[in-house]
Parts: structure tokens; sequence; C-alpha cells
């Protein structure tokens, strides 16, 4: 009996057992002893606890403490232990026998779990072991009723929120979903229902922490055999962190879009703080500049801190001691402070009090380093919290503060390439100014290719149109035509590569002869080819200034020779014009008193008689006239001809100069000193120096050269001579020169050097004139010596 | 013939004063001479003077200041100038002031006839 017992106990596919009311195992089958490797007897003794799951121990005993009324609904999960150790899920069922007075009245059978029949008591086991499978699960399963009431939360949700069942059930009034989220989950689910189809979507939700973070829901709707929908399933994956680094990259392009399009330094840090911000909620960001030239902090941004802090750093010298931000600045390394109240490195400062006022704890600060790896700004993140930063935090500031450093710097950089601009463009004006000022423009000039860059000046001086090409013909074509030689000649000089400089006149369109000088010099780190740089000046003004000078000279010069002897000329003409007049009235008169009939001779006569005497009067003008030069022998004197030549060279030094002749003077080494009337001698003088000057006056091809000498010819007699470079005589014009009223000038009376013949034979000399054996000609006079001894025989000679 | 009015020479030069009159008497004209403009304008003739043969340059009052006297003096007279200055500005002047003429001395015949007539005839008797 036994055996058919035990066979089909064990052919069961379970545990199958019985026992006493007080849970003591009678008969155990022998899949106990395959599964659990124990022996009946030891499951006997030991129990059945011996075999379970500490876990699960009180399952068992609690079933019991209700023996009296066991359903046989009433079955339980627990765990066995297997032979090897491992423990396996079973589902425990009992039943009372209904033996009266049997030893062990309980049966029970304890079936694998996978195995659990379904019915209800097994849709129950399914369903916990459903439960304890989403409880596992690391994403949020929430089921919804088709009322959209909430069914069941998993455990990772309930830890997520923090809160209970209870208080989630009623999800609206949890104040767990976003404000902008929660018109959008009920529409959600009322669009569900009535679609009955599945979705997804994206939202946030507050955590246990107080903080959104964004999930991914897909809600599903469940349907029964019968294809109605029975509940909604929905799983919510954290999709936060994507978010978070999604978020980071856009705003690090958009930041790097607002460096790119210029936008204020301010604006920008002032969006990086605001990124950083809604990164990592619950921090607050700020970044100052460092001014390196003043040792001190530049405002920068900090959208969410008071203004007052923010400008507090504002031209503040940065002091090691005052802070974080200032002592990251100063040592170049991020600072870190968690209780600044307590910290040791601000004690004293005024810093600690005024984060407590902010209700502000930790300060974490960063460097910001330029290129060149200087300080130039300095990242700080406080929070309320005395907590450090987060590893997200710390890898958010050190991305950003690359961002920081490149705007910074990027900024720094405009700014000085702003004021190098502003600072050329000043330049280039005042260059611009000057050559206008100065009438000097430059240029560059490649001769071969004939490319000429030309400033500004330049096109006003040639008066070219400023947006013309400007070329060698145009160049050529404003040339005076007189000076095309020349400027030609410098062509070539220019293509053989030299240096030039040359002063020529331009006529330009406006008709107006300019005079220019241009100068030119090669630039030598241009080596294959000439390329010059130069400068050209219009000097019209001072060219006009000195012709109109150098004729105005040459016209006093002229006049002061032309007046002397206009007024002498004047003179003479009305001495002589006089009896002139009369001769010839009375000639007319005596041939008309002739004609009447009969002739009245008587009258004619007296005609012919004052016709005689006017004639008289004419030629005692002469004689007059040659007495005004003769030598009055009470003048005679010793004169010392150098000295007298001296003054007459100072005399007309001015002319000689004008002339633009060179003047030589080689005296005799002891001056002589001659017998005669000083101011004449020195009328000679003047006379032939101002003659020599004339006659080189057209001279362009030679030097002009005046020499005035003195030498002893003859014992007892002194040669002056004034030699020129001038055009020179021939010899028939040699001797009429000194004809009265002779003259090669244009306006010249030709008095002078009659005059002056006149004056030498006075003083018992002789004046010669002669051509030389190079271009001019000399003019000479030699006169005697004063001898004290014979001085009365001299004055009796002349007389 | 030329009508009956005196022509007045003025020059303070003898061989003028002797020569000129002769001159124009041989042409009909009837003369008087005066050796300085202060002797002319003392002259209180009972016949009426045609014109005027005026030498510029004199001592004491030159021939323009006698002209300018003689405007003041509201005596109408044509004059006609004779110099012996040919190049200074005195001459354009001297015909810009109103006279009939200037001649340059020395003059021809034909000259000093043709001025005296022009200055006698009866439409050219202002001297402005």
């Amino acid at each position: 009996m036994k055996t058919d017992f035990s066979r089909v106990m064990d052919a069961l596919p379970g545990l199958v057992w019985t026992m006493d009311d007080y849970g003591r195992l009678d008969y155990v089958n022998n899949r106990w002893s395959e599964y659990t490797g124990r022996t009946c007897e030891d499951l006997r003794s030991e129990g059945l606890d011996s075999v379970l799951h500490a876990d699960d121990r009180s399952l068992l005993n609690s079933v019991f403490r209700s023996r009296k009324n066991p359903a046989p609904q009433d079955e339980f999960e627990a765990r066995v232990r297997r032979f090897d150790g491992e423990y396996r899920w079973f589902v425990f069922r009992f039943a009372r026998m209904e033996e009266e007075g049997a030893a062990a009245p309980w049966c029970g059978i304890a079936s694998f779990a996978d195995e659990a029949a379904t019915g209800i008591g097994g849709r129950k086991t399914a369903e916990h072991r459903l439960q304890r499978f989403l409880d596992d699960l690391p994403i949020q399963v929430v089921f919804f009723d088709v009322n959209a009431e909430v069914e069941f939360i998993n455990q990772h949700a309930l830890s997520y929120f923090g809160k209970s069942f209870d208080e989630l059930r009623n999800w609206t009034a949890a104040d767990v979903i976003h404000p902008d989220d929660t018109s959008f989950v009920k529409n959600r689910l009322a669009r569900i229902t009535a679609e009955g189809s599945s979705d997804s979507a994206n939202g946030r939700m507050r955590g246990k922490d107080g903080h959104f973070r964004w999930f991914r829901s897909t809600l599903v709707p469940s349907r029964d055999a019968g294809g109605n929908i029975v509940r909604f399933v929905s799983i919510r994956a954290d999709i936060d962190d994507l978010k978070r680094a999604e978020k980071l990259l856009t705003g690090e392009v958009e930041l790097l879009k607002m460096v790119a399009r210029g936008r204020s330094l301010a604006e920008v840090l002032d969006a990086l703080c605001r990124l950083v911000e809604d990164i990592s909620p619950g921090s607050y960001c700020s970044i100052l500049g460092v001014d390196l030239d003043h040792r001190c902090f530049r405002a920068g941004a900090g959208p969410s801190l008071p203004d007052s802090y923010n400008q507090l750093f504002d031209g503040k010298a940065i002091d090691p001691g005052y802070g974080p931000c200032s002592l990251a600045a100063t040592r170049n390394e991020a600072i870190v402070t968690a209780d600044p109240l307590t910290d040791p490195r601000w004690a004293g400062s005024t810093w600690p009090p005024l984060m407590e006022s902010m209700g502000l704890r930790s300060c974490w600060s960063t460097p910001i380093l330029s290129s060149a790896e200087k300080v130039i700004g300095v990242f700080a993140l406080y929070k309320r919290e005395a907590v450090g930063a987060t590893p997200l935090e710390q890898d958010l500031v050190d991305r950003f503060i690359n961002i920081a450093s490149l705007v910074i710097e990027r900024k720094q950089a405009d700014r000085a390439l702003r004021k190098a601009t502003d600072e050329l463009q000043r330049s280039n004006r005042f260059l611009a100014e000057t050559q206008r000022l100065t009438l000097t423009a430059s240029f560059t000039w490649d001769v071969d290719r004939n490319e000429h860059i030309w400033s500004e000046e330049n096109y006003r001086i040639f008066e070219f149109d400023p947006a013309s090409e400007v070329s060698l013909d145009k160049i050529l074509a404003t040339v005076h035509p007189d000076d095309l030689p020349e400027v030609e000649r410098l062509l070539g000089q220019a293509a053989g590569g030299d240096d030039f400089e040359l002063a020529f006149r331009l006529v330009p369109a406006s008709g107006q002869i300019k005079y220019a000088h241009v100068v030119g010099r090669r630039m030598e780190h241009i080596g294959d080819r000439p390329v010059f740089m130069g400068a050209i000046q219009d000097v019209t003004a001072r060219k006009l200034t000195e012709e109109a000078l150098e004729r105005a000279r040459s016209e006093l010069a002229h006049m002061a020779r032309i007046t002397t002897l206009g007024a002498l000329t004047a003179s003479i003409a009305h001495e002589v014009s006089q009896p002139l007049s009369g001769i010839i009235t009375n000639a007319s008169a005596c041939l008309r008193l002739l004609a009447t009939d009969p002739p009245d001779v008587e009258k004619a006569r007296a005609t012919a008689e004052r016709t005689i005497r006017d004639g008289n009067r004419a030629s005692e003008v002469i004689t007059r006239l040659r007495a005004m030069f003769d030598a009055n022998p009470l003048r005679f004197e010793p004169v010392d001809l150098h000295e007298a030549v001296r003054e007459v060279l100072t005399l007309c030094s001015a002319e000689i100069r004008a002339n633009g002749a060179m003047l030589r003077q080689e005296f005799a080494a002891v001056s002589p000193v001659v017998m005669g009337d000083r101011v004449q001698i020195q009328q000679v003088v003047l006379n032939l120096v101002l003659n020599a000057l004339d006659a080189m006056s057209d001279v362009t091809d030679r030097s002009r050269s005046l020499l005035l000498s003195t030498s002893s010819v003859a014992p007892g007699r002194v040669e002056l001579s004034v030699r020129d470079s001038g055009i020179g005589l021939d010899d028939q014009t040699a001797e009429k020169l000194f004809e009265a009223f002779y003259t090669t000038k244009a306006q010249g009376m030709g008095v002078g050097l009659a005059i002056s013949r006149s004056i030498i034979e006075n003083h018992g000399g002789r004046l010669t004139a002669a051509r030389n054996n190079g271009p001019g000609a000399t003019f000479a006079f030699s006169i005697p010596l004063h001898q004290p001894e014979s001085q009365e025989e001299r004055i009796a000679a002349t007389c | 013939m030329p009508d009956n009015k005196i022509i007045a020479v003025v020059d303070d030069d003898e061989s003028v004063r002797e020569s000129l009159p002769d001159l124009l008497e041989s042409f009909g004209f009837r003369t008087r001479a005066f050796s300085s403009a202060a002797a002319f304008l003392r002259f209180d003739g009972s016949e009426p003077i045609g014109c005027l043969v005026l030498d510029v340059a004199m001592p004491e009052m030159t021939g323009p200041e006698l002209q300018q006297e003689l405007i003041r003096r509201k005596r109408n007279i044509p004059i006609v100038f004779i110099t012996a200055h040919s190049h200074d500005g005195v001459w354009p002047a001297l015909l810009n002031s109103g006279a009939v003429a200037c001649l340059v001395k020395p003059f021809s015949e034909s000259a000093i006839v043709s001025a005296v007539r022009t200055a006698l005839a009866p439409d050219t008797g202002i001297s402005r």
C-alpha cells in the first residue's frame, strides 16, 4: 500500500508532503529529496523551515496560524533551497484531509513557480510575480485603468518621486508633472483612449530632490482576450542626461554663433551663464573679466546674481584674500570654497558675509585663460548648498571655460584691431593732409610693368581723375613740351634702375603751368626689376616767386642804371632840344620870309643870325656836358684803387648775385695808389662791371664768371681789367663800342663807354676792350700811379 | 585871312620867344611873346587872346599850372603845349587836360601851324 501511494506521490510533478497541525513533517515524497538533496529523515527532523528561504519562513507560519480556516486559495510562494544551494520559487498549496484523528492531517503540494496553474489563485500569484518583476525594472512603470486612474506604480517610480502610492494616485494634484506639460499629459490619455493607439512623448517630472527631469514615456493600451482595452501601461525612461547633453550641444552652438556674428561680449557671457544654469539647475553663474593692465576685475555677466554683487567687481583691484575669484585669478588655479564664513583664506574679508546675505554657500572659481596662457577672466559657480561641483558641473565648466576664453580673447582682439584701424585711419588722414599742405605727393612706380600707385595729392598735382588709370603716356602728355627731352632722359635713367631727381614743368588740363620737382629712389628689396618709391612736389609758387623776384631785381638794376643815365639823358635832351627847336623855327621863318614877294631880307637876315646863335648855344651844351665829365684839376687826389674798386663791388653786389655770376678778384699784393677823381674812377669801374653782367645775362650753358684784377703792366702804371664769360665781341664791335651812342643793348643809350673812355683819358690812361681766348670779353684801363713828387706837373698836364 | 586874334607865346627860352613869333607872323598870324606865366597873367591887353602856345617846363609857374590858373579865372583860351620832354607821362596828361595839341621840341613848321590853326578855329574854344 505504501508503495503504491509512494509511487503515485513520487510521480506527482511537485513536492508533496504531509504535516501535522504544528508543521511537523510526516511524509515527504522523493522529489523533496531529489530537489533539496536532503533525506526524508533530515527533513522530518529539521523541518520544512530548514529548506525554506529565511525571508519566506514566516509565510508558512502565518498560514498555519489561521489553520482553523485554511482555504484552498491560501497559497503562497516561497523559495526552497536546492541541493546546490540555489533557491527557487515554489507555490505552496495546502489541503486538510478530513480524516479524523489523522496524525498529519495536512497535505501540501509545492509546485515549481513557472508551472503555476492559472485560475483565480494563479492570476494573483502571477500578478505578484509580475509586480516583483516590474519593481525590479530600472524604468518607471505605471498602470492606468480605463478611467485614467492609477492602478499601479512600480518601485522605481516610487523611489524617483519619493512619494507613496497613495500620494501619487492623485497624480494631478501630486505636483510631479511640470506645469508646462500638464495639459498635454491629460489630453494624451484621452486621445489614446479614443484612438486606442500607443504613443510616445517627452515630458518633465519632479523627482524627490525637487528638480524636474526629462522622461520619455511610452503609453501602451493593454487589451484582454476580447480585444478591449483593460488598462494602459506607461513606461518612462529617464532621458534627462540625454536631454542635457543635447541642450549642452545646442547651447554651445548658439554661443559660438553669437561670437561669430559679433554680438557684444556682455551678451555672449550672459547667454553662457544662463546656459550653465539651465543645464545645471540650482547653480548660479558669473563670469568676470580680468584687466591685466590695471590689475583689476571687469564686470562680465551674472544674470541670476544681484546687480549690486556683479557691479561690485567692476574696477575692483584683485586682492587674493578677498574671495575665491580673486585668489583664482592671482594663482591661476581653480579655487573651491564650501563654507566661506569659516574658510580661513577669507578671514577678514567682507566677501563671506556678502555671500551669506545672498543666501549662497559654496563658490567654485575657475580662471579663464587666453591662448597665451594669461588670466583674462574668472568663471564662478555659486550654490545655495555647501556642496562642491558635481561631475556634470565640472564637465560643463571645463567646456564653457574654453568658450568664455575664446569670446573674451576675441573681443580683446577686436578692440585692439579697432584701435589699430582707427590709428591707421588717423595716420592716413594725417599723411594725406600733410601731403596736401606741402603740395608733395608720393608714388610707387614699377617701371617694367608700367604700374603706378599714386597718393591723392599726386592726382591733384597732375589734375588727373582719381578714379582713372595712371599710365606713362598720360604723364608724358602732361609734361611741358620743352621739358620732354629731360623727362625722357629721366625715364632712361629709371629703366636702368638708377635713382633720379628732376625739376620740370607740367601743363595740366587747366592750362596753368606748374613747376614740379620729383625725386625717386629704387626700392632695394625688389631685386628683379626696378621699382621706385618717390615724391613729387609742386614748387610752382616758389618758382613764380623766384622768377618775379628775379625780374624785379633785374628791372631794378636796369632802372637803376637807366635812371642815372636817364636823368642825364633827359637833361641833355632838354638842353639840346631848346636851341635845336630855335634853329628849325628860325630857319623855317627865314625861308618863308625870303619867299614873300618882295622878300623881307632884313627879317630873314635876323632869323639867320638867330639860327647861328642857337647853333652855338647847342654846341655850348655839348661843351658844358664835356665839362661835366672833364677832370676838374682841383678834384684830383691820391686814390687807393683797390679800396675804391671794393666800394664799387659792394654797391653792385646785389646785381652780381642776381646775375648768378661768380666774382673773383685777383688784386696785386700792394694796392696801387693813383692820382685822380675817386668818383669818376668808380663810375668807370661800375660801368664796366654792369656791362660785363649784361653780357652774361643770357648765358646758360656755362658758368658766369666775373674776374677783376689789377696788375702792374708798366712801371708807374697800373692796369685794372674786368673779364667776363659773356657773349663776347668781335673785333669790329670792339672799337665801335666806344663811339658815343653806339650800343648793342636793346635799351641802352650807349653813352656809358664813351664817357668812361673820356674819363680815363682825362686821367692820362687808356680804356680798351678785347675778345677773350675763351668765351666773353675783357675791358681794361691803365692809368698812371700817383707820383707824389711830380703832382704839380700832373695837374698841369691834364688841365 | 586868319582872324585877328593874338597868339600868345609863353616860353622861358629866348630862342623860342624870338623865332616862333616870326615864323607865325610869316603865316599872317599876330603874336605876342611872354617870358613867364606870370608875365602873361599880368598882361592886360585890350585885344583878345586867340590861343596860347605854352611851354611846359618853366621856372616859378609851369605851363600846366598856368592852365589851371586860367581855368580858375574862367579864361577859356585854347592851349598848344610845347615841351622838350618826350618820354615822361606828362604828355598824355596834358592831352587829357583839354589842350588842343602837345608838340615836342624840335617841332616842324607844319606841326606848329596846324596846331595853331586848330586852336584858333571857332569850334575849339573849349579848354577844360
